[in-house]
Parts: structure tokens; C-alpha cells; sequence
């Protein structure tokens, strides 16, 4: 995208007043989507993405400036209005390039920026089709194929040229079911961080049935009623409970300024024993994955938390230095037109064992959250909210009637003590995380697990 | 390449092609933003986003396409995929282009100098002092946040159409972080305007007593009750269920007004109102995504739903006229249907009539997790929530950690008063929501 030589030069502009570090991150992004409602192919959106932008550091301080002028002298302007906003100083730093290749561990066999739209349309069609078919209830379906094939390119004083292609493909049907007047929602949105080729072992067909009998079921249910239950959470998106209650408590963006409810808790007991949790942006296509984040550091596995003892946080490289601690790979940001901060990527919670059929049987009465929708947490007190898409009540050990409407609060440090059973067969959800970087995806995941105690919102 | 440029380039390629029926739509801002941690700056960024859209009419259809890069390739680029785009899109609605020669109704604005980065700097320094020097249980993580934006909107077609709007808008955000020793909480209050304007110790004084009033707190016990949402929770539903008054959603059956119109929906003490001129907007627009005119509306009279919201294209599938409230979310977006700035009439009682109206209750001043805990095709919502508790009609304990849950439609309808504060607490966007605090009958509360 830009040369060795350019980038060299505008490293060196950006320093010229006395950073102790400055980096270039320049991108070229195609997003493409396609979208059908009401049996029609009816928004394509496609968009280029485009654009740089200059970080400097100096000590605690960071400033970033960024354009949309990637030429030359458009970066070169953007390199000294960071330099002039770190205040007056004379360079201290000699700038040596050097390519560093990370090598792609997820590769992708079919760049959908190659395929033409109707190839696409024919994998949209099928998926809404199967849900419209799916029951006479399903009186509306909306189906969208996204993809993106985002280009990055960063370059830093500590002599980084590195280049990424981060390719990712994300199928999202809704369907609407009506029953007696009233309407419900299903929804499912498999993604990967890969091309086309996504649709070999994920039938989008499947995916329009998952969404229809999802919508079916609820609109079935009657209202989940509220209190304190036990809890157990299916696998998957379920893991979403995770990143919500913790997660985001251990981000260096909150950790570093002592806005964590688990800041200074390195080595202490933070959670249940039975927990494990990791994050992954090394899975091989996984959703979340990447081969270097947003600072060029290449993705780690880390191991946030073993048995219950707090391992890891995830940081960045400017929060790292308040932390005095080195980056884990876990800088990420939207587009260049974010401030880069610490952010998960593929996080979960590890396979345990304990079997489903006992975690279900040990449950007098509770709920089953079989699907998860989104939530949020405030990181500075813990509290999170995240709500049930599809639930069941059960009783005397047994999975009994869907319940619509939950949704389930708490606060981080209190329902990881309260995870007291952990399932064998972790999977993973796909989700689209928002924070101060803006949205990135993310997956989360676990096993099926048992929260002994949590306030179930309902009526 | 320039805008005008790379506007001229794409024309001219549009003309090659024998494209007769195109648009521009040109959006860029810039974003400036500082914060402090301690008493030092730590953060500093200047943003410069935005792009062109470019949309044309083939055979019926409507295909865009969009950049960032403003290059001739690119012009010619985004001209061949919006026609290829097109050819790929079915959906049978007419598409229009708004023709030029319209009347638009003066923007009554004061010039408006953003401040310097040295002024903002500083204004974020004192008012971190500020925060720090309110209470002694503030401690670090606190933060206050500066920030200066600037957007600039044009549209052009080969109607004629040539519209353009620029507007600029300051403010300070005070975010401090408070400690008990037992425990941490946060909150934060905003300002826009003049930075000279805006009084900084009042800013801190107020997000501090915030943070200090969410410390402690019970879990209520489950129950139904009668609800007050304050200025801040309604506005903050209100936003949450807006789209189900667009004329999009309720012609796709993504809302269950689709027919409503001239129907009862809310209880008679209800007036909803969208305003583009609102004098607490800071980005008043006299023009929507399709350069069609914006005007003040009711949307709800007395508990009857007046109209729904339009484009061009929902309208006359409707047999209607545009109520100008076309909307892109971003400059790449097909255009949709939004409120300018949305907000539901004050009542006639003041706040403390209103608690005494709702006797034993709950009183909520936040809700989370609305992208999530809120479905706006059902108008189911169970949601995170802080407030009061209402006993004999007035605030009592401070309670936290429980659930709201209704369903918005019923809640429409049971509304049972309005007090007459209404505020628009959020006002940061084109698109902004307000509400008074509003007594609602029916809702369940889960706590302990």
C-alpha cells in the first residue's frame, strides 16, 4: 500500500518533536453487503474504506491524528499535526524499517471480493427461503450476506513494516413469527474469518431453519417470570455471559487507569475453580482471529484465568506502559479512523467436566438459556446485563416450556464465583463487540454451564 | 482529489454511461478529542472521516456504491459497481430523486467558532481539577473528556438538486470514578457549547454527586408496580423503540403500527413530537438524506397516531407525501427512515405531583443494555436498571442490580401522567431524544 521509504519518512516527521514512539496504521477496506426482505433482494451496500493515521507517544501521553489523504504529503501533514499536538522537543529517534512477514494462519480459499454478486444472492435466497419455509407463522425474513476484506498496514519506530489481509464472511437471517397477534424474533448470524468458502460446512439453509424455529418457539412461550434462579447457559453464545461479567474488566483500557473491578488482582482468586478462560486470536478462522493486531504484534493464546486464579490481562502497547507490562496482541480498532485500545478476540470459557444431563438434572427450578443475545457491562463496577433469545424453565431436573422476554444481571466478581458447573463441549458464537475502538468481532464461548444464583429479569 | 473534483469526475463518467437519474451524497467531519487521566493530558486525537456515496437509477432500481478514495479511479469505479449493484437488486418499490428548486426553512443558528486545541486542552484540565476537587471520594480513573466536531453534508443529483449543510459543535464530558473504600462507581454528565460558556465546577459538582448517588444501594424485591422513568430512562426507551414508527419498518412488518394511522396507540395524555429545529438540538437541518425539506410533526396527538415517519420511496408506496425524514446512518447506507429529534410532550404536573401521583413504586434514572434487553418488532424489553424506590409518594432508597421489563406498545398505552420537565439529556447527534419523567402502570420489576 505505501512504501518502505514513505512510511520511513512520515515515522520520522511524526517524531520530530520528541516522541519516544510513533507508528502509521493506513488502510484499504471493501465492505460489501447484500440484504433481502419481503422475498427481494432490496440494499446492496459497498463500500471502500480507505484512509491512515499517525500515533505518537511520548511517556503516558498519546496523541493520534488521522485523514483520509493518503498520499504523500497528505500523510506527511497528518505525521506533523500529531507532532505538533505533543508540544515543543527535537527528535531523539533514528528510523530503520524493516518488512517483518507473519506468515497467514487462516487462510481463505475463495476472497469474496472475487465473487459476483449473484453467486452471493443464490446463498442469501437459500437461507431466507428455508426460513419463510419453515412454518406458516414465519410472516417476514430478513437475510444478509456481509463481507469484508480489510488490508492493513502498520509501521513503527521500533522498526515494524508489516502488512495483513483479514478476510471475513458473516451470513445474518432474522425471521418474525406471528401467533394470536403478537410477534417474536429468531436469529442466527454464523461468521468466519474466512471467504466463501464458509458456506462448504455452514449450510445457509440450516442457518434460515435455526433462525424460523427460534422464532416459532418463542412466539409459543409465554413471559419468563423474574427472580433469583439458577442458571444454566448453553454453549456457544451463551459465552457471552463471559465476556460481559469479565472480559471487558480485564481490558488494559480499563485495567491501566483503575477503572476494573480486577485491577491488582494478578494471581488472586477471581472466579469459581471450575473456571478456565481463555483468549484466542490464534484459532485458525475462527470470527475473531487476526495474524497481528492493530499495533503489528501477532495474536497470542492467553490464559486469562486458570482454575479460578487470575492469569492475564489483555493489553495494549500505550496502556502497557502505565501497566508496566509487554502488549498481548489485543490491540484492535474499527478502522483508522479509532484510537486503537486493548479488545478481545475469540473468548472463552474452556471445556470442564461435568456432563450436560447433570447439569440440567441438579436444577429443582430454573432457567435454561439455550440462546444469548447481546449485553454490556460497566467495567468500573462490574455491572452486566445480557439477554435470553430463546429459554426454557426447568423443573425437577427437567427441560420443560420456552419463556420469552429474560434477561439475566449481575455483577462480574459475584457470578464467577457462582459458575459451580462446567460443561465438556465448548463452541462458539459470533458477535460484533462494541467499545471505544468501535466494533470488532469478536466470538465468545464455553460449554454449557451452571450459574447457582442470578437475577433472572422477567415478569 | 478534491470533493468538487471527484464530483465533476463521477458526473462525467455517470454521463458516459448514459446514466440519466444520479446522486451524490457527500459526508465528511472531523473530530477532535482530548482527555486527561490524573492531572495530565493523556490522550489526544483528530480524526478527519467520511466519504461519497454515489446512487443511480437502472431500469427501476436504485444501486450504491461508495469511497473514501477520492481518485479517478475510484470515480469511475463506484459509477460501474452502483450499476451493478443495481442490476442485482429486485425489490419493486419506485425509487426517486428529490428535484432541486425546493423551499427550505431558514436555519436559525449563531455562528459558531470551534476552540482551539490549546483552549480545549486546557478547559479539560480544569474541569478534571474540578472533578478531583468536588469530593474526596473521587479517585483516579476519573476522567474529563473535551471535544470539538465538526460534519459537512452535500447532495447533488442530476434533478437538480445542490444542497449542503455544515454544522460545528463543542462541549466537556465529566466522567469521574468514586470510592467508599468498599466500593467503586461511576457516571458522568455532558455539556455542549462555547467552551467559555460552559461552567465547568457546575459540570463536575453534578457527574460527582451522580457517581456519589450510585454508591450503595439495595435490589428491590420482584414485584409489579407503578414505574417514573426519568427524563433520562424515557428518552433512552424512547430511542431504543423509535423505529416502529418508521413507515419502512411498518410497511416490511417490523412494526406493529403498520395500519395504525388514525388509530388509538398511546394513552390520551400522550403527544410525541419530531422536531428538526428544536433549539436544544446542536445540529438543526433543514434538509434529510434525500434533500427533501424537514418540518416539525406530531407523530402521537392525545394518544392517537397522527403519522408514521417517510421517505420518498415509503410514501408514495403509501400514497403520501415524504414527511422528510429520510436518513443514512453513514454516508455508505441505503437511505432509511429516522427522527430528528424526537420527544414526548411534557404533562402538566411537576415532578413531585407525579411522585405523589404514582404513591409506592419504582423510580428508574438509568437503563442498560438497551441493544440488547429491548426487541423493537415485539416491543418486548426486560432491562437493566438504577433508581428509587417510591414510598408515599416520595424518592426512598436507592436501588440497583434489578430488571424492568414490559412491553413498549402496552406501555404506550399506559402511560398515566407526564411531568413537565422534559429534557433532551443527549443531545450529541442529528438524531436526539427527549422525554419528561412519565408514570407508568404494569410493569414488572425483578430484584431479589
Amino acid at each position: 500500500m505505501i512504501s518502505r521509504e514513505v512510511c520511513r519518512r512520515v515515522l520520522q516527521k511524526a517524531v520530530s518533536t520528541g516522541a519516544d514512539y510513533a507508528e502509521l496504521f493506513a488502510e484499504n477496506t471493501v465492505n460489501h453487503s447484500i440484504r433481502m426482505i419481503a422475498d427481494k433482494v432490496d440494499a446492496i451496500q459497498d463500500a471502500v474504506v480507505a484512509g491512515a493515521a499517525v500515533r505518537v507517544y511520548k511517556g503516558l501521553r498519546s496523541v493520534m491524528a488521522s485523514t483520509v489523504d493518503t498520499s504523500e504529503s497528505g500523510l506527511l501533514r497528518c505525521a506533523e499535526q500529531a507532532a505538533e499536538a505533543l508540544g515543543q522537543g527535537k527528535a531523539a529517534i533514528d528510523i530503520v524499517l524493516h518488512e517483518r512477514l507473519f506468515g497467514d494462519i487462516h487462510p481463505v480459499k475463495i476472497a469474496p471480493t472475487s465473487v459476483s454478486n449473484a453467486e452471493k444472492i443464490d446463498v442469501v435466497k437459500a437461507s431466507y427461503a428455508a426460513a419463510k419455509a419453515y412454518d406458516p407463522s414465519i410472516v417476514q425474513v430478513t437475510c444478509q450476506l456481509l463481507d469484508v476484506d480489510h488490508n492493513i498496514l502498520i509501521a513503527n519506530t521500533e522498526g515494524t513494516y508489516a502488512q495483513d489481509r483479514q478476510i471475513r464472511t458473516r451470513l445474518f437471517t432474522q425471521a418474525v413469527a406471528e401467533k394470536n397477534g403478537e410477534t417474536q424474533v429468531g436469529y442466527h448470524a454464523p461468521g468466519r474469518r474466512m471467504g466463501m468458502e464458509m458456506f462448504d460446512f455452514i449450510d445457509p439453509k440450516a442457518v434460515g431453519v435455526r433462525a424460523a424455529k427460534q422464532a416459532v418457539t418463542m412466539a409459543g412461550a409465554g413471559y419468563c417470570p423474574a427472580g433469583v434462579m439458577t442458571v444454566a447457559i448453553e454453549n456457544g453464545f451463551g459465552g457471552v455471559i463471559f465476556h460481559e461479567s469479565c472480559g471487558h474488566s480485564l481490558e488494559a483500557s480499563a485495567v491501566a487507569y483503575g477503572q476494573s473491578q480486577f485491577c491488582g488482582k494478578l494471581g488472586q482468586k477471581i472466579a469459581n475453580e471450575k473456571v478456565t478462560a481463555i483468549d484466542d486470536g490464534t484459532i485458525p478462522n475462527a470470527w475473531g482471529s487476526i495474524n497481528i493486531d492493530d499495533e503489528g504484534t501477532p495474536a497470542q493464546r492467553k490464559v486469562l484465568i486458570e482454575n479460578g486464579i487470575l492469569k492475564s490481562y489483555m493489553i495494549d502497547k500505550f496502556n502497557g506502559r502505565r501497566m508496566g507490562m509487554a502488549s498481548t496482541g489485543s490491540s484492535r480498532r474499527q478502522s483508522f479512523a479509532y484510537t486503537p485500545t486493548s479488545r478481545m478476540t475469540n473468548t472463552y470459557i474452556a471445556a470442564g467436566n461435568d456432563k450436560n444431563e447433570d447439569i440440567i438434572a441438579s436444577i429443582e427450578y430454573g432457567l435454561y438459556a439455550k440462546e444469548m443475545g447481546g449485553g454490556s457491562v460497566n467495567p468500573v463496577t462490574g455491572e452486566f446485563n445480557f439477554a435470553v433469545n430463546e429459554g426454557y424453565i426447568v423443573r425437577n431436573g427437567k427441560i420443560c416450556e420456552p419463556v420469552r422476554g429474560a434477561s439475566l444481571v449481575g455483577k462480574g466478581s459475584e457470578i464467577l464465583q457462582n459458575i459451580d458447573m462446567v460443561g465438556t463441549d465448548m463452541d462458539m458464537g459470533q458477535g460484533m463487540c462494541g467499545s471505544s475502538s468501535g466494533s470488532v468481532p469478536t466470538n465468545v464461548g464455553q460449554p454449557l454451564i451452571r450459574v447457582s444464583s442470578i437475577t433472572v429479569g422477567g415478569r | 482529489m478534491e470533493f468538487t473534483e471527484f464530483k465533476n469526475a463521477v458526473i462525467a463518467e455517470a454521463k458516459a454511461l448514459g446514466l440519466t437519474d444520479y446522486e451524490l451524497y457527500y459526508q465528511s467531519g472531523s473530530d477532535l478529542s482530548v482527555s486527561a487521566f490524573q492531572h495530565e493530558i493523556n490522550q489526544f486525537s483528530s480524526s478527519i472521516d467520511g466519504g461519497v456515496c454515489f446512487r443511480c437509477l437502472v431500469n427501476g432500481k436504485m444501486g450504491y456504491a461508495s469511497t473514501q478514495a477520492l481518485s479517478a479511479d475510484q470515480a469511475k469505479s463506484i459509477v460501474a459497481h452502483a450499476m451493478e449493484n443495481a442490476a442485482s437488486l429486485e425489490a419493486e418499490e419506485e425509487e426517486f430523486l428529490c428535484p432541486g428548486g425546493k423551499t427550505y426553512a431558514p436555519l436559525d443558528r449563531k455562528p459558531y467558532t470551534l476552540p482551539s486545541t490549546e483552549e480545549l486542552i486546557a478547559a479539560v484540565l480544569d474541569t478534571q481539577d474540578k472533578l478531583y476537587a468536588a469530593d474526596p471520594s473521587v479517585i483516579d480513573g476519573t476522567s474529563a473528556r473535551g471535544l470539538a466536531q465538526t460534519m459537512r453534508i452535500a447532495i447533488c443529483n442530476s434533478k437538480g438538486l445542490d444542497v449542503s449543510y455544515e454544522s460545528s459543535v463543542a462541549g466537556l464530558i465529566a466522567m469521574p470514578t468514586v470510592s467508599d473504600g468498599t466500593e467503586m462507581e461511576n457516571d458522568f454528565s455532558a455539556k455542549l457549547g462555547k467552551l467559555d460558556t460552559i461552567d465547568a465546577k457546575a459540570l463536575a459538582d453534578k457527574a460527582v454527586a451522580r457517581a456519589k448517588g450510585n454508591l450503595g444501594g439495595e435490589v428491590p424485591t420482584t414485584q409489579a408496580c407503578p414505574v417514573i422513568f426519568d427524563p433520562e430512562a424515557m428518552s433512552d426507551l424512547l430511542q431504543t423503540f423509535s423505529g416502529i414508527f418508521s413507515a419502512e419498518s411498518a410497511q416490511k412488518g417490523l412494526s406493529r403500527l403498520a395500519g395504525q394511522e388514525g388509530q388509538v396507540i398511546a394513552a390520551p395524555c400522550v403527544t410525541l413530537v419530531d422536531d428538526p429545529f428544536h433549539p436544544d438540538n446542536p445540529m438543526p437541518i433543514n434538509f434529510d438524506a434525500e434533500g427533501c425539506p424537514t418540518y416539525k410533526k406530531n407523530i402521537i396527538e392525545n394518544g392517537v397516531l397522527t403519522t408514521l415517519l417517510y421517505n420518498m420511496k415509503t410514501a408514495a408506496v403509501a400514497g403520501k407525501e415524504t414527511t422528510g425524514n429520510a436518513f443514512k446512518g453513514s454516508y455508505t447506507s441505503p437511505v432509511g427512515i429516522e427522527p430528528f429529534t424526537m420527544y414526548l410532550a411534557g404533562g402538566d404536573l411537576t415532578e413531585e405531583e407525579l411522585l405523589a401521583k404514582a404513591g409506592n413504586g419504582v423510580y428508574i434514572t438509568s437503563l442498560g443494555g438497551l441493544h440488547a434487553g429491548a426487541n423493537a418488532i415485539t416491543g418486548d424489553f426486560s432491562l437493566q436498571s438504577a433508581g428509587f424506590l417510591i414510598e408515599n409518594g416520595k424518592k426512598a432508597t436507592h436501588v440497583k442490580s434489578f430488571t424492568v421489563a414490559g412491553n413498549f406498545y402496552q406501555l404506550l398505552k399506559n402511560i398515566t401522567a407526564l411531568a413537565n420537565n422534559t429534557q433532551l439529556p443527549a443531545p450529541f447527534d442529528m438524531t436526539t431524544f427527549g422525554a419528561p419523567s412519565v408514570l407508568v402502570e404494569g410493569l414488572s420489576i425483578a430484584g431479589k
